[in-house]
């Protein structure tokens, strides 16, 4: 039994006849406490009508993830539906969503955070249109069952729901309700189709790009290259000598106070068409002033965060003390993960047209919410005025968290008057991009004279930063003492969150480190791990977050020895075959752990090596649907990978060095390892799976490419030169 | 500015534009036709991928002026209903994660098809290694194409 949030759940009678179900997804205790919950509906986000016809409507964001199918194949079982009547509606942004369960969608949680409330919901709907049905048949609803869309009886009598969609709307909502067993479940853990390939196939995908207004004009913008710079003057003669071009605008410093958020300074040339505005800016002549990060690169970069001077962030006993203890050995190694592109294959865009008094933007956002306040910001209306448009996206990965095109567009519409699209070049897409921020990764350990790992320093060196958080820090292993400091250096180009944010750039250092220490110690990489996972968690501090951390951790403990026990039992850890090396790694991505072994071999090409196969084995609570989980890690393993053999942005007097996809490399069809994906068997809630799948490959590789050659490479991209350089 | 006639999936539209303007963006801006993407406007990533007289070319650096009495073809006229055995395939094996560079992918995938009616994984690298996706569905888009080539030949 579970007790329904009923302030959350409302239910009323369709137009036209029908049952709509309004929930209001509460995201923080304060909300959960509220009883008051008039001002979080959201309107109705489930319909029945009298024709069985069920809508979902989707608040979250479609990117690739697959939301818009997983989520109704939640409810669409608690229901006992029939999952061709159901048709999914996209939803413009509320204010009335809250903004983590609703209106924002990141972080691996929309599966997640959903799952209970969409459960709660569809059993809640359940048991009307069962009571309903009880109420025609005189008999219990506790005799009743759904199926396939009916109220099954057990003599066999069925109702359609749509037959009882009205009556079910006049009943109050259950106190209770109980939840399905995952027994009776028929789509959750089946591979459902995904509600968007039809479309997709036939070239109808619905992206941002693709928005067509009527009147609308067409806009591109040439950026100031370097990050910060200034625009001083411009001469637009050439550019308004081209076919097409309507007018050229500079657009200023938009100084919007938003966190995390820079538009560049720039000039826009507004044309009859993407091809004339993009043509058009190639004849601009601008005059820049590149400030002091026209003086920066990544080597200056690399001195100063060598010189950085580190503050202590978290301890564990006496790490320095430990350290210079008679007969113990302390070891160190430093990692580097650098910044890192998007590349989106959809390039950054978005259409607004400003009303004079109202604005509407159309644009592919994994945040409605932070697009509604940035035009609110840029066009000085009231939120009420503006309406956001939620499009599926081309591919965001973190990058379309961020509302600068938004604001861009909606800013010229303002000047313009009329309805604006933009479009980012690819190159303005991989120049301007919001980037993975550059990590410096330093770790010691010390090694007692029994051989034993008793401490461990992490220091981590990084790019100014969007996040300060936990998952940098988090260690899963068990050590006596434990030092952690950290320094921040100003960046030199902007960054932003990007597929498995943190837990890609500390992953590299950890992992990699663990390896080193369990090879120095003779030990196997993998049951070092095991045995360094043994301990006891215990709360630090008394207060409710504390107790959170608890649960959290040691969640992640069974789950991390659970993952390498799979791999020991499916004798998925062996040797390598002859003429490869194989190295293993393990993270976790919030509650999601992942282990990933690499399998390679060494060559004569570009990278020197070749990574021929991948095995992943994943503890993700259930796997909703199989085939969306495998392809999430597939995709998790193919993004890391192209990180791992091409990524880094190198930047010269502070201009980006990449523009396009012959110079940003990613990986192809030709390059792609097998990957073999595992689950662990499991009844816990899902914990998501858009990101796990990426922080463990980068150094399950290089582990695996000191197993093949015995030379330690110590960041990432590697490339032929770095194997023929390293040190044994 | 100049006139041309263009034939797109069997019929002649007549366009206003420079002569140097990419296929790629008369396809999207003038003739308001949005299965064509555009994805690097350098012919590396294939996200623009139509046939001409047969040949998958990228229609991002093809400039107008070259195509005329040539016969194009686009996603949206590679069948009228997603029947394309290559479209089919890709809604049995359930190819697209995001889905923005797939009608790219589907129309290499079809001419090679065309070329080779049975590939063998390593043809199928060597037509497909034009076409990038960033969600890495490359192992599904290797499986459609083998599927598309049975449904091709029942």
């Amino acid at each position: 039994m579970m007790t329904t949030r009923r302030n959350f759940l409302k239910v009323s009678a369709l137009a036209g006849g029908g049952l709509a179900m309004a929930v209001s997804l509460p995201g923080t205790s304060a909300m959960l406490a509220n009883d008051d919950i008039s001002s979080f509906d959201l309107g109705a986000f489930l319909n029945i009508d009298t024709k069985g016809n069920i809508t979902f409507l989707l608040t979250k964001h479609e990117m690739g993830q697959g939301s818009g199918t997983g989520l109704p194949m939640i409810i669409a079982d608690e229901l006992g539906a029939d999952w061709s009547k159901i048709t999914l509606k996209r939803s413009d942004y509320d204010p009335k969503f809250d903004s983590r369960l609703m209106g924002t969608t990141g972080g691996s949680g929309t599966v997640a955070k959903m799952w209970e409330p969409l459960r709660e919901a569809g059993a809640a709907v359940r048991e009307m249109l069962k009571s309903a049905a009880a109420a025609r048949w005189n008999v219990s609803p506790d005799t009743l069952t759904t199926d396939n869309s009916f109220v099954v009886s057990p003599n066999g009598e069925k109702l359609e729901f749509g037959e009882l969609a009205e009556e079910a709307a006049r009943l109050n909502i259950p106190k209770e309700v109980k939840l399905k067993d995952i027994s009776e479940f028929k789509y959750i853990g089946k591979p459902v189709k995904n509600l968007i390939t039809n479309d997709v196939v036939m070239g109808k995908g619905n992206y941002g790009i693709n928005v067509d207004i009527e009147g609308m004009v067409y806009a591109a913008i040439q950026r100031c290259p370097v990050y910060k710079g200034k625009l001083v003057s411009f001469d637009d003669t050439e550019a308004r000598k081209v076919n097409g071009v309507i007018d050229v605008v500079p657009v200023p410093h938009l100084d919007l106070d938003l966190e995390g958020q820079y538009v560049a300074e720039g000039v826009a040339v507004i044309a009859t068409s993407t091809w004339s505005a993009f043509k058009a800016r190639k004849q601009l002549k601008i005059e820049w002033d590149y400030g002091k990060n026209g003086s920066r690169d990544i080597e200056t970069y690399k001195k100063e965060m060598s010189e950085s001077k580190m503050q202590h962030a978290y301890s564990k006993g006496d790490f320095d003390k430990q350290s210079v203890e008679e007969g113990f050995e302390l070891v160190e190694a430093e990692y580097d993960n650098p910044y890192e592109a998007h590349a989106l294959m959809e390039p950054i865009n978005a259409t607004a047209h400003f009303n004079g008094d109202s604005c509407e933007v159309w644009v592919g956002t994994q945040s409605g919410e932070r697009v509604a306040q940035a035009v609110m910001k840029a066009t000085g209306l009231p939120q009420e005025k503006i309406t956001v448009h939620v499009l599926n996206s081309g591919g965001s990965f973190g990058r379309r968290y961020y509302p600068d095109s938004s604001i861009e567009a909606s800013y010229l519409s303002k000047v313009l008057s009329k309805p604006v699209k933009l479009t980012w070049s690819r190159e303005d897409e991989i120049m301007h991009d919001y980037f993975h921020p550059y990590q410096r990764s330093r770790h010691k350990a010390i090694i007692s004279p029994e051989g034993k790992v008793t401490g461990w320093y992490a220091g981590l060196i990084r790019a100014e930063d969007y996040m300060e958080g936990l998952t940098r820090w988090e260690i899963p292993y068990f050590f006596d003492t434990i030092k952690t400091e950290s320094s921040v250096i100003e960046g030199m180009v902007h960054v932003g969150a990007w597929r498995s944010v943190g837990p890609h750039s500390s992953s590299l250092g950890k992992e990699c480190f663990m390896d080193e220490l369990a090879l120095r110690l003779n030990k196997d990489p993998l049951d070092f791990r095991l045995e360094m996972l043994q301990g006891e968690i215990t709360q630090e501090g008394n207060d409710d977050f504390a107790k959170v951390v608890v649960s959290y951790r040691k969640v992640l403990q069974e789950r991390y020895i659970a993952v390498l026990n799979t791999i020991k039992e499916k004798g998925l850890w062996t040797a390598p075959k002859k003429g490869e090396g194989r190295g293993i790694a393990i993270e976790n991505f919030s509650r999601t752990v992942c282990a990933h072994i690499v399998d390679v071999s060494i060559d004569n090409s570009y990278n020197g090596f070749k990574v021929n196969k991948v095995t992943s084995v994943v503890h993700c609570g259930t796997v909703v649907n199989p085939h969306f989980g495998r392809g999430q890690i597939e995709g998790g393993v193919i993004w890391a990978l192209s990180a791992a053999m091409y990524g880094g942005i190198e930047v010269k007097n502070g201009v980006v060095q990449r523009d396009n996809f012959h110079d940003n490399l990613l990986l192809r069809i030709d390059e792609t390892p097998e990957i073999d994906v595992h689950f662990v068997e499991s009844t816990e809630p899902p914990s998501g799976l858009g990101e796990p799948g990426t922080p463990p490959l980068a150094p399950a590789l290089l582990n695996a490419l000191y197993n093949a050659t015995g030379k330690r490479i110590r960041k990432i991209p590697v490339r032929r030169e770095d194997l023929l350089n390293a040190t044994a | 500015m100049a006139n041309y006639t263009l034939t797109v999936n069997g019929k002649d539209h007549h366009v206003e534009v420079d002569r140097d303007t990419p296929l790629l963006w008369v396809i999207r801006d003038t003739m308001k036709m949005y299965g064509t993407k555009y994805g690097c406007g350098i012919a590396q990533c294939g996200a623009c991928t139509v046939h001409v007289d047969g040949t998958p070319i990228r229609s991002c650096c093809v400039p107008i002026e070259k195509l005329q009495g040539k016969n194009i073809i686009t996603i949206e006229g590679l069948s009228q209903d997603g029947s394309h055995p290559v479209q089919m395939a890709w809604k049995e094996i359930d190819v697209p994660q995001c889905g923005y560079c797939q009608t790219g992918q589907i129309m290499t995938a079809a001419a090679l098809l065309e070329r080779i009616p049975s590939p063998t994984d390593e043809e199928i690298n060597r037509a497909m290694k034009g076409n990038l996706c960033r969600c890495g569905t490359y192992p599904r888009i290797k499986k459609a194409i083998h599927e598309a080539a049975k449904l091709k030949q029942s």
